[in-house]
């Protein structure tokens, strides 16, 4: 088996544990509320044993059947996560329908669309058609930002 | 209660405007079906947020119509470019593709067409007498009953989808831990919240949803930039002829009884539905040699299995509040906003609303039956708009949408963060809908299990001293552990 997959189990071990540690940090209740029942951290904590076997399990599993390696993504995989970061700062320091326009600009780009015209004319549109329609008909409030501050006044 | 019911199923012929939502709705289902990586699960997350202020039945008429039209759907793809549109036309992709190279695209939609329509229609007819029935039996369901209830739900995760089923336990304990985040119900302390009090109600299911379903999706998407779809021609879908229906009619019924049956069995769907029904379909056939070559028993055992699944998983999802699939786990979360609690007090209280559901489903699956009859040509053609163009619409959708649930960004920031969550599970052959289901159960299992600690005074044993609660957990241990045991014997002899 290649170490690399080793990387799940690994990971999915330290989550588990992390949340036992967390878990057992809860505060507890007392006895008068919880009574018979269970205190707010049992459940997790069960919750995550439970995980753990099965990571064993799993581990066992991937040294026998020796599964085939997972090839590595393209850029535009990895691109479109970049794109999702770039999106968060431009919704928080300009507008959320900036961050869509852009995002959905570039995305168009980053997979391949040539037709330059036609990625704008999705970027504009679809942000304001759906901005329109949340807004006339379902009666949405979006979040203040360069262009909602205008609109909204 | 039954006579109530069907003049409620008939009311939905004179309401016009739940017509005229239905025909939209399946359009788009066909659509979203057709397009090759959205699904009706993706299709339902990106629209249950454009349901928020409809009335219940008509919110609840669109999730549906968009569950049965897209699965439906996504056969015209399977057999036109050998891709199917959602994973439960996976099967029709075996006959139909073949058959449509011989030059017989068109017999081949026609044969898929019926076969679902009927599927559909059975199926529909099922879950209008089998839901009160299993309503009135859920009525002597306590904690324990419900908590086993629930166990077993979880215990079929492990064959749900692909993935395997170790991946896919893990894949639903992690959506149960993800329902214990915010405040505990009964002492109110607060889990996992960070000093987050956005989070102090929970995390919610529909940003979760979009993230999982359609964000993912997005990213597993943009693999396929570039990929060259080879289509068939086609002419006109042709109705099958009275040779057609001799040959199929067997294979349809068998097929609607098992799709019926396995989507009724909580957490299977249309997936499992349709790979039994073809193989079904193979094992009682004449004319073995023909399958894989382009039998049209092998496309009407998987379309009328795949869409007669999508009646039987509304069964546990309105009966019991155990979603069958990802879909129905959306649509369980759509009843659920519109205080449409699933369950016994749905079929007593709410008799009129479930039946117009149910009569929005039968007219949906009619209503796909003449757009795929007469305009898969048409739609065929969606399935080519390129991608590039495609997903970034669908990240528009899913952002705004996560935002317009609660009107708070920190949804956005969820569905874009359970969004690459949930491409590096699928990444590493974890399915995202036991994530899903999971978080759907998770506080029905721990409420349930608390209650039944009260009743028996910490006593937790006492749960396996109920008759119908040990059942279902004797089912959900012969569930996880029968094959291996099976296996095992089978070594040994």
């Amino acid at each position: 088996m290649s170490n690399k997959f080793y990387t799940v189990p690994l990971f999915l071990t330290i989550f588990s544990i992390i949340v036992i540690g967390i878990s057992l940090q809860l505060d507890t209740s007392p006895e008068m509320i919880v009574g018979d029942s269970m205190q707010a951290r049992s459940f997790p904590i069960f919750l995550m044993v439970l995980m753990l076997v099965l990571i064993a399990v799993l581990t066992l599993q991937y040294k026998t059947n020796n599964p085939e390696p997972i090839k590595l993504e393209k850029f535009p995989t990895w691109g479109s996560m970049g794109l999702f970061l770039i999106f968060y700062l431009l919704t928080v320091y300009t507008d959320m329908f900036i961050g869509i326009f852009v995002v959905m600009l570039l995305m168009g780009l980053l997979w391949g669309e040539k037709r330059i015209w036609l990625s704008f004319l999705t970027a504009t549109l679809t942000p304001l058609l759906i901005f329109l329609l949340f807004d006339f008909v379902l009666k949405i409030r979006f979040p203040r930002g360069i262009l909602m501050d205008m609109y909204y006044g | 209660m039954f006579e109530q019911g069907l003049m409620a199923m008939l009311s939905v012929a004179t309401d016009p405007y739940l017509l005229f939502l239905i025909f939209v709705t399946t359009i788009l289902g066909v659509v979203i079906g057709v397009l090759p990586g959205l699904g009706a699960t993706t299709g339902a997350a990106l629209l249950l947020p454009f349901t928020l202020t409809m009335d219940p039945v008509h919110a609840i008429a669109v999730l549906a119509t968009i569950y049965v039209s897209a699965t439906f759907a996504g056969s015209i793809t399977a057999i036109l470019i050998n891709t199917p549109g959602t994973s439960a036309a996976a099967a029709t992709t075996f006959d139909g593709y073949p058959l449509a190279q011989k030059g017989e695209a068109g017999r081949a939609l026609g044969i898929a067409v019926i076969s679902s329509t009927v599927g559909g229609v059975f199926s529909v007819i099922v879950l209008c007498f089998a839901a009160p029935l299993l309503a009135r039996v859920a009525y002597e369901f306590r904690s324990p009953e419900y908590f086993a209830l629930t166990v077993f739900g979880l215990s079929m995760l492990a064959s749900i989808s692909a993935g395997g089923a170790v991946k896919n336990l893990i894949g639903g304990i992690f959506g149960v831990w993800l329902s214990t985040i915010g405040a505990e119900r009964v002492t109110g302390i607060e889990r996992f919240m960070f000093g987050n009090y956005e989070l102090y109600e929970g995390i919610h299911f529909v940003p979760i949803f979009i993230g999982l379903f359609a964000i993912s999706e997005l990213l597993v998407q943009s693999k396929t930039v570039n990929k060259i779809v080879n289509t068939v021609s086609m002419k006109a879908v042709k109705l099958p002829t009275k040779e057609d229906y001799k040959k199929i009619w067997k294979t349809i019924l068998r097929s609607c009884g098992i799709g019926t049956f396995i989507g009724v069995l909580p957490a299977e769907g249309a997936t499992v539905a349709s790979m039994i029904g073809y193989s079904e379909a193979r094992r009682w056939s004449k004319n073995k040699e023909e399958f894989g070559k382009g039998s049209i028993e092998g496309i009407a055992g998987a379309e009328a299995a795949n869409n007669s699944a999508t009646g039987g998983a509304m069964v546990p999802t309105m009966v019991l509040g155990i979603p069958g699939s990802g879909t129905t786990a959306i649509i369980l979360v759509g009843l659920m906003v519109h205080g449409l609690r699933p369950g016994v007090y749905l079929f007593t209280e709410q008799v009129e609303k479930v039946y117009q559901i149910f009569g929005s489903m039968f007219f949906a699956n009619i209503m796909f039956m003449l757009m795929g009859l007469y305009a898969a040509r048409l739609f065929a053609r969606v399935s080519l708009v390129p991608t590039a163009i495609l997903w970034p619409i669908v990240f528009g959708l899913s952002v705004i949408g996560a935002y317009a649930f609660q009107g708070q960004l920190l949804d956005v920031w969820l569905a874009l963060i359970f969004g690459v969550i949930g491409f590096f599970a699928r990444r590493h052959g974890f399915s995202v809908a036991p994530i899903a289901v999971g978080l759907i159960l998770g506080e029905m299992v721990e409420t349930n299990l608390q209650h039944s600690l009260k009743m028996f005074d910490g006593a937790w044993w006492m749960i396996f001293t109920q008759p119908l609660a040990l059942m279902f957990l004797i089912f959900a241990f012969l569930g996880l552990c029968g094959p291996y045991i099976y296996s095992l014997i089978m070594k040994r002899k």
